[in-house]
C-alpha cells in the first residue's frame, strides 16, 4: 500500500465515510509525525472495541505514531487482545494463526524485497506474551536465529487476557490469577536473554510511561530492521482486568513495574549501532 | 448515564504541555486546538477510564481535567458527527 493506493478517484469522495476522507486529507503518511503532535493530526488507528484505560492500547496508539512508514508497513498479529486494535488501523494486518506469525512474517518479508526491490517495505509483527513466548516461540526463535529482518513486538500483559486469565510462560512467578488459583509457580521466561543469544540485532524492554521513548523504541527497531536484522521489543502492557488494576490506576502501576523489576533496557548491536549512527548523520548532511 | 472527560479550557490553555493527548489509549479522542491553544474531548469516544485526570493531576499538575456526566455537558464535540477538521475548531467547543 501507498498513499496513491489509498488515495479516493476524484468525484468519489461524497461515497467514502468521513473518517476515510480524514485518513487521507489529514493522515500522517509522508510526513514523519512527533509525539508531541498528538491530538493535531488524524491517527492511523480508528475507534476499537478494547477494554477502557488499556495500557496496550497506549502502548499500540503510540506506536502507531512511532512507525516510520505506516503507508509501507505491514502488520502480522494473531488471537489476542492486541489485534482487536490493530485491525482497526490503515494498515494492512495479517491475522496469522497462532503460533505461526513469526514463519509469515519471514516469507512476507522475503517476498516483499523481491517485489518491491526500490522500496522499503516494513513488516512489524505485534502480538502477546502467549502468541509469542508460549504457543509462538518456536517460529519466533528461529525466525531470529534465521536473521529474518522484521520486527517482532511482544505485548506483554503477563496474562492471557482474551481467555480469562490463564498464566503464560511470560507470568511472573508467584501470580494469582482466575486460571492460577494457587500461583504460579514457575519463574517468568527470560525472552531479552534469549534475544540476546539468538544474536537479535537490537532489544528493549519498556513501558509504556514514556509516549515519546515508546515512540523512539519502535521507530529505531524498525529502521534496523530493515537494513541490519531482526529486532525485538518486549513492552509490559498490564491487563487492569485480569490483574484488577482500576482504571485511573493503571499508569502508576505501570510505573510502579518499571521501577520495581521492568526497567527500560536497550541492547543494541555494533553493526545496528553503526547504521543508526550512519542515518543520522545523513539526516544532518541534508539539512 | 456515564461520565466522559470534561478539560476546563482556561486553565488548560494558560499551558501547553499537551500530555493528556498523549497519556489517553483512544486514537483521536483528546485532541489539541491550536489555535485557541487547549486541548478538548471528542466525548463520543471517550471510554471514561480516567487515566487523563490522573494524568493532568499528577503529572502535570494543572487539575484541567474533571469527570462529568454527559448529559451535563453544553456544546460538546462529538466525531463522528463533524469529523477529524482541526481548520473548524478555532475553540468553538467546550
Amino acid at each position: 500500500m501507498s498513499v496513491k493506493n489509498i488515495s479516493i478517484t476524484p468525484g468519489w469522495e461524497k461515497y467514502m465515510t468521513k473518517e476515510y476522507q480524514d485518513l487521507v486529507e489529514r493522515g500522517p503518511y509522508g510526513k514523519q509525525k512527533k509525539v508531541s503532535e498528538m491530538g493535531s493530526f488524524k491517527e492511523v488507528l480508528e475507534e476499537h472495541p478494547m477494554c477502557a484505560g488499556c495500557a496496550m492500547t497506549l502502548f499500540i496508539r503510540l506506536t502507531m505514531v512511532g512507525l516510520p512508514n505506516p503507508e509501507h508497513t505491514v502488520l502480522i498479529g494473531t488471537a489476542g487482545c492486541g489485534r482487536l486494535a490493530l485491525t482497526q488501523t490503515s494498515i494492512p494486518f495479517i491475522y496469522g494463526n497462532y503460533g505461526d506469525t513469526n514463519a509469515v512474517a519471514s516469507g512476507l518479508k522475503r517476498g516483499l524485497e523481491v517485489r518491491f526491490k526500490d522500496q522499503a517495505k516494513d513488516v512489524v509483527v505485534m502480538a502477546g506474551d502467549g502468541g509469542l513466548a508460549d504457543i509462538g516461540f518456536s517460529a519466533v526463535m528461529h525466525s531470529w536465529f534465521r536473521k529474518e529482518r522484521f520486527t517482532t513486538i511482544m505485548l506483554d500483559n503477563e496474562v492471557y487476557g482474551n481467555t480469562g486469565g490463564q498464566e503464560s510462560g511470560m507470568t511472573e512467578r508467584g501470580a494469582l490469577l482466575k486460571m492460577a488459583p494457587k500461583g504460579k509457580m514457575f519463574e517468568k521466561m527470560d525472552m531479552m536473554g534469549l534475544a540476546q543469544t539468538a544474536g537479535v540485532a537490537y532489544i528493549a524492554r519498556l513501558t509504556p510511561t514514556n509516549p515519546t521513548r515508546v515512540a523512539s523504541v519502535v521507530r529505531k527497531a524498525v529502521m534496523i530492521a530493515r537494513e541490519v536484522g531482526p529486532t525485538f521489543i518486549q513492552a509490559y502492557t498490564s491487563c487492569n482486568i485480569e490483574y484488577a488494576i482500576p482504571t485511573p490506576k493503571v499508569l502508576d502501576d505501570a510505573r510502579e513495574i518499571e521501577a520495581k523489576r521492568y526497567g527500560f533496557t536497550e541492547i543494541i548491536s555494533d553493526e545496528a549501532k553503526a547504521y543508526l549512527d550512519s542515518i543520522d548523520t545523513s539526516k544532518k548532511v541534508k539539512k | 448515564m456515564y461520565l466522559v472527560a470534561h478539560i476546563d479550557q482556561a486553565i488548560c490553555s494558560e499551558t501547553a504541555c499537551r500530555l493528556c493527548t498523549q497519556y489517553c489509549p483512544e486514537a483521536n479522542t483528546i485532541l489539541y486546538d491550536n489555535a485557541a491553544k487547549t486541548a478538548f474531548v471528542a466525548v463520543d469516544r471517550c471510554k471514561g477510564c480516567e487515566i487523563c485526570v490522573g494524568i493532568c493531576d499528577d503529572l502535570a499538575k494543572h487539575h484541567a481535567i474533571k469527570m462529568v456526566m454527559i448529559t451535563d455537558l453544553e456544546n460538546q464535540f462529538e466525531m463522528s458527527k463533524e469529523g477529524f477538521r482541526p481548520d473548524h475548531w478555532n475553540g468553538k467547543h467546550s
